[in-house]
């Protein structure tokens, strides 16, 4: 395998396993919620970042640890460090079209 | 497996208080039951001043104090000075509640001043240890409405103490104006604007609401701060203008909570469920309580009649924020539970899916518990403007209900997924489990 086609093998895996932590109050991973604003991988380093719904959220400290390790259990021999970023800040717009259909979204407001 | 944070403290602190909140609920309605006759007969007769002390005491507050004692750590990102401060607070707490609950409606004396002195000791611990993460400059509004609603706090207990001594001193007359100072004090001071602090953040969140402009919240803070000590103030003197002051500027504040209110369902991403139920039905009980004042205010009545009124208003003003408190327990529970549950390695639900709040708790009765608050709180005001004893006994009843079954799901919810994750075979890990 490429250096190109192995670093997109360990995004597919990372972005597989963020799709298997859920938001425990929404019942969404965290993917189709948009809180994953980007995975970058750089030979064995995968850096992500990510953001929540709002600073100071309960699930603020858990769910980026809970992220973390689900990549790091995917991809045990790289190097996987998660940063949460609040810029730019989380809004619905950035939910899925699947995350707005479970969530009851309504298009009027 | 990530569990707990490290600001937070242990999932049994915020339980215990939260737990003890629940019995002061389930007890609450009781005595509403027992002491009906004296309550209706007489707002101001130790029976209904020992009901008034159950319902803020031993349910509101140490419900109130609990979930502070869990969101301030998360909120300010610092943690308390002393997790044995907060066991001692919440020991200190239902020590006073029932010491000056007993002594006001069976006596002696000396158990209300010893209540007293246990509650003021208990407070100013607990203001020395929210403190810690109160100090964070960056906890936004949330934070600066708990620091306003702590120092409320301690007013109130200060009225409180002195009131009590005076009891057996006779220093002055407790003139019905004074009482209601401290009571005024304590349900919108403290309660009232720790949960519209606290409300600024969770709304949005439980709502997934991101409001353009929310600056409601803000105005509904500051009117409630600054009107509150005015409005106390003519009420301790017997200054009507005062009064009239304080009190215009208090409902401006409730008013602009309501508005944050709307404004966040008008803008949320969610589907309307069971907390906003709580929630709205929380709101109407603020619209009756916030009326009931007025007309004691402005219409010209009978003394018997205005002290019903105001009756009236004090036990919408607890019905407000007695559903508040039940519906958001739903959601400060089941989380506090989760994350200590995955803490232990437990990432799935008896389904077998990936754990969630809403696995903490039967949802069916959740909603008997919404319907049996919303019912005993609308059939004990109601007892209270007809005169009607029975009825009021009948909103106990309902009452207590709604505390034993709100304390029941919320504690055998968690239980339940703990005993099934330790009857699941060793070999059946899941993703991220701790073998």
């Amino acid at each position: 395998m490429t250096t190109a086609g192995a670093a997109e093998h360990h995004r597919q895996l990372a972005m597989t396993a963020l799709g298997n932590v859920w938001d425990p109050e929404l019942g969404l991973d965290v993917v189709s919620l948009g809180l994953v604003y980007d995975v970058r991988v750089d030979g064995d380093d995968i850096a992500i970042d990510m953001t929540l719904t709002t600073p100071g959220c309960p699930v603020s400290e858990q769910l980026p640890a809970e992220a973390e390790a689900a990549v790091r259990a995917a991809v045990p021999d790289a190097n996987v460090t998660l940063r949460v970023v609040w810029d730019p800040p989380w809004t619905p717009e950035l939910l899925s079209p699947l995350a707005l259909q479970r969530l009851g979204f309504n298009p009027r407001s | 497996v990530p569990g707990a944070g490290a600001t937070v403290p242990p999932a049994s602190v915020p339980l215990g208080f939260l737990a003890a909140g629940g019995v002061g609920l389930w007890a609450f309605g009781l005595v509403v039951w027992f002491a009906a006759d004296r309550v209706v007969a007489a707002p101001t007769t130790s029976g209904a001043v020992s009901a008034v002390h159950v319902g803020v005491l031993a349910f509101l507050t140490t419900a109130v104090l609990g979930a502070v004692h869990q969101f301030a750590p998360v909120v300010g990102r610092r943690p308390l000075r002393s997790v044995t401060g907060a066991r001692l607070t919440l020991a200190g707490m239902v020590a006073a509640a029932w010491l000056l609950s007993s002594g006001f409606a069976h006596g002696p004396e000396t158990l209300v001043a010893a209540g007293a002195v246990v509650g003021s000791l208990t407070v100013l611990l607990a203001a020395w240890n929210l403190s810690g993460p109160m100090a964070a400059r960056d906890g936004g509004l949330p934070v600066a409405g708990l620091r306003l609603s702590i120092g409320f706090l301690v007013a109130t207990v200060a009225f409180g103490v002195v009131y009590a001594f005076d009891r057996q001193t006779g220093w002055f007359l407790l003139l019905p104006g004074r009482v209601l100072a401290h009571a005024h004090l304590g349900l919108l001071g403290w309660l009232g604007i720790t949960y519209v602090a606290v409300a600024e953040k969770l709304w949005p969140m439980f709502l997934l609401a991101h409001r353009p402009r929310a600056r409601a919240g803000a105005w509904a803070i500051g009117l409630l701060a600054a009107g509150k000590p005015v409005l106390a103030a003519g009420l301790l003197v017997a200054a009507p203008p005062l009064a009239w002051l304080g009190g215009v500027t208090v409902v401006t504040g409730l008013g602009c909570h309501l508005v944050s209110l709307v404004t966040v369902v008008r803008h949320r991403r969610r589907p309307l469920e069971l907390l906003h139920g709580f929630v709205i039905a929380s709101a109407v009980f603020l619209v009756v309580a916030v009326g009931a004042g007025a007309a004691a205010a402005i219409g010209d009545l009978a003394p018997a009649d205005r002290a019903r009124l105001v009756a009236v208003e004090v036990a919408a003003l607890l019905a407000w924020l007695g559903l508040a408190v039940v519906g958001h327990a739903h959601k400060i529970v089941p989380f506090i539970a989760y994350t200590a549950l995955r803490a232990r390695g437990v990432a799935t639900a008896p389904s077998g899916k990936p754990l969630l709040f809403s696995d903490l708790f039967h949802p069916g009765l959740a909603r008997a518990t919404l319907a049996a608050a919303t019912t005993g709180f609308a059939v004990a005001v109601l007892g209270i403007l007809v005169a009607s004893p029975t009825t009021l006994a009948a909103g106990g009843v309902a009452i207590s209900v709604s505390g034993a079954l709100a304390t029941i799901n919320l504690a055998s919810g968690p239980r339940r997924v703990s005993r099934h994750d330790d009857r699941r075979p060793e070999t059946d890990l899941v993703p991220g489990r701790t073998p």
